[in-house]
């Protein structure tokens, strides 16, 4: 379950900035005012155009940065009070996660395990599943720097949950990837929604929302301009595709 | 703790496997003192060799003939008919190395135990003309000296009043302590910095570069514990890189020809568990100064081109107060112990020396370790800012 609760993100702005974006303003909202719910056993999708304002939504949900005002509850833990369960809490993944290039993927989920402080026989029932599942046996003692895009993404898989979170943030976790590879991020999704996790995931690929997604919201610099379900969006569409009604949403309130 | 032992245990295989870690921490430190010792002593022998050996064109004239037979030998040319007026340019076109002008009462003075005057032309730069030519004046001046001595029948004591015996109480190791005592900590202060230098851009600008830091952000384990196996790995490598570069010196210098026994056993009993114990307990806290100050300098850089640009500068805010510490004169003393850098310099030569006062090396030792946690410190801060850690 996430909550978010009237979240806010503001930077301030050094002068430079402000003669570069041509502004008065000493500050910026990256995110305004945003509220909305993830619930359990469910697909959540997040969209918008470029510099929206998703990926600093995703990285204030997983503790990377602190809101200005506002909360998140991570399965009511709130990430202002206590990043640190919430981190325990969660799995994050993104399209442009690099992995380092001289360890082997047997020794950088290892690594992670152990900065999550899993206990051994938990990491190597997990782990076995893991590399197993994800076909990782194949290549786990090669470095990293030897292996294609697809096997990292792998490997950037098995990292981001091995300690078996209950909410999943992926951020464009497809982008840049072939057909082949982002097909086995979906596949992760679908496992994540069966096995009652929260997924929460940022995209501008409306297939993918099309085929993945139950709830959705659509944000817009930084404002939240959409929040229902996906059965909700599709009717509203009224025949158009998908994307048109996406951009209509979006220009409509530009 | 295991958070931190389970940061260093893949930091540093991580960074060990990179060969670019290994040759500027390890091998070129090793290297770089026995063959800078090795190719400066060959260098400079052969350069004496070359000099000392080639025929010099000397022109002598108005010259006694028991001058001339001074200069009879293979080692000289001796060029007669020579106009006074072409001399100079005789020697700068490289035709003649020197001309011995002889005043035309030269002999007649010598004779008459006055000073016999000569004129020498030579060039300066000309390496060891002026001294080879002066051994054969000398030689002609100790046989006028013997004559003049039975002529006027004195001893030879009469015209050397004073007798000095040297006793240098100095021993062995403090000569050397003053000789290359300044130069040993230079060497590896500068390793110990580019030793931290490469680690820092790896492990802390790399994880912005490659776009690994966002994990790295979001498992539940402390920010302070990871920086600190950061910090520490680092470091490890920092005092790697000094070490590696002291023991090279000292294996070095045992495979270099012509140094004199006396040194050799005086730098082996410099190398005792005691100088290898003092030289650590401050070594230790520098490589984390470094390695803190290091981190959180090339904290604010995305890219390793960015950080070296922060990181250049540095090593040279570095590598003065290390070369103030060569300059003759500049010794430890209540006002330098304070001096970043230039106390550990000092400190280590009078470690050499044998002549370091416990109490500065305290205050050494003290200042280094306090300076190491405001490094910390200071890293933390710039760690602990968001704007610092993502891109």
């Amino acid at each position: 379950m996430i909550q978010v609760e009237n979240i806010t993100k503001q930077y301030a702005l050094s002068k430079k900035q402000r003669k570069e974006l041509q502004t008065n303003s000493t500050s910026i909202s990256a995110v305004n005012n945003v509220s909305f719910t993830c619930k359990p056993g469910s697909v959540f999708s997040l969209l918008g155009p470029n510099g929206a304002g998703k990926t600093t939504l995703l990285r204030m949900i997983s503790t990377i940065l602190t809101p200005s005002s506002g909360d998140i509850k991570v399965d009511d833990v709130s990430v202002i009070e206590n990043p640190q369960e919430v981190r325990r809490r969660i799995g994050f993944l993104t399209g442009s996660t690099n992995l380092y290039d001289r360890l082997t993927p047997g020794e950088i989920v290892k690594y992670f395990a152990d900065l999550h402080g899993l206990d051994a026989s938990i990491f190597k029932e997990r782990k076995e599943q893991l590399f197993e599942q994800l076909n990782i046996n194949e290549f786990s003692k090669k470095r990293i720097g030897q292996l294609s895009t697809g096997m990292k993404q792998k490997v950037s898989i098995a990292r981001s949950m091995i300690h078996d979170p209950s909410v999943v943030i992926f951020d464009e976790p497809t982008s840049g990837l072939d057909v082949i590879t982002a097909n086995s991020i979906i596949e992760l999704i679908r496992q994540c929604k069966q096995d009652g996790k929260t997924v929460i995931f940022s995209s501008h690929i409306m297939s993918e929302v099309d085929l993945l997604c139950d709830d959705l919201a659509i944000i817009a610099k930084g404002n939240l301009i959409y929040n229902d379900t996906m059965d909700a969006f599709r009717k509203q569409s009224e025949g158009k595709s998908l994307t048109e009604a996406f951009i209509n949403i979006v220009n409509q309130n530009n | 703790m295991k958070t931190i032992f389970t940061v260093i245990k893949k930091e540093l295989t991580d960074t060990l496997r990179d060969k670019k870690t290994l040759f500027s921490a390890i091998l070129l430190p090793a290297l770089a003192m026995p063959l800078l010792l090795l190719g400066v002593t060959k260098l400079q022998q052969n350069l004496l060799n070359k000099e000392q050996n080639k025929q010099l064109k000397v022109a002598l004239i108005g010259a006694p003939q028991n001058i001339v037979s001074q200069f009879k030998d293979t080692t000289f040319v001796l060029v007669n008919d020579i106009a006074l007026a072409g001399v100079k340019d005789s020697i700068n076109n490289g035709s003649l190395d020197a001309v011995l002008e002889f005043k035309p009462d030269f002999q007649e003075k010598v004779s008459s135990l006055q000073s016999g005057g000569l004129n020498l032309y030579y060039k300066s730069t000309n390496l060891m003309v002026e001294k080879r030519i002066r051994e054969k004046l000398d030689s002609y001046k100790s046989i006028v000296m013997n004559d003049r001595i039975k002529q006027l029948e004195l001893s030879s004591e009469a015209l050397e009043p004073l007798s000095i015996s040297k006793i240098d109480i100095a021993s062995p190791k403090e000569q050397i302590g003053k000789m290359i005592g300044g130069f040993i900590p230079y060497i590896f202060i500068i390793f110990c910095f580019m030793g931290c230098m490469y680690p820092a851009l790896d492990l802390i600008t790399g994880e912005k570069e490659r776009g690994t830091i966002e994990t790295l952000l979001t498992v539940p384990a402390s920010r302070f514990k990871i920086l600190m196996g950061k910090t520490i790995t680092i470091a490890l490598i920092g005092i790697s890189a000094a070490l590696m570069t002291i023991a090279g010196m000292f294996v070095g210098l045992k495979f270099i020809d012509g140094i004199p026994p006396d040194f050799l056993n005086a730098i082996n009993d410099i190398l005792g568990l005691k100088f290898i114990l003092m030289l650590f307990a401050m070594l230790i806290p520098l490589s984390v100064f470094f390695a803190g100050l290091l981190s959180a300098i090339v904290v604010r850089a995305s890219s390793f081109k960015e950080a070296q640009s922060y990181v250049t500068p540095l090593s040279f805010v570095i590598i003065i107060p290390a070369m103030i510490a060569l300059m003759p004169g500049v010794e430890l003393t209540w006002q330098t112990v304070w001096i970043p850098i230039l106390n550990i310099a000092l400190a280590t030569k009078e470690i050499i020396a044998g002549t370091i006062q416990p109490a500065h090396y305290i205050v050494v030792v003290g200042s280094l370790i306090l300076l190491a946690i405001v490094a910390v410190f200071f890293s933390l801060k710039q760690f602990s800012k968001e704007t610092m850690v993502l891109k």
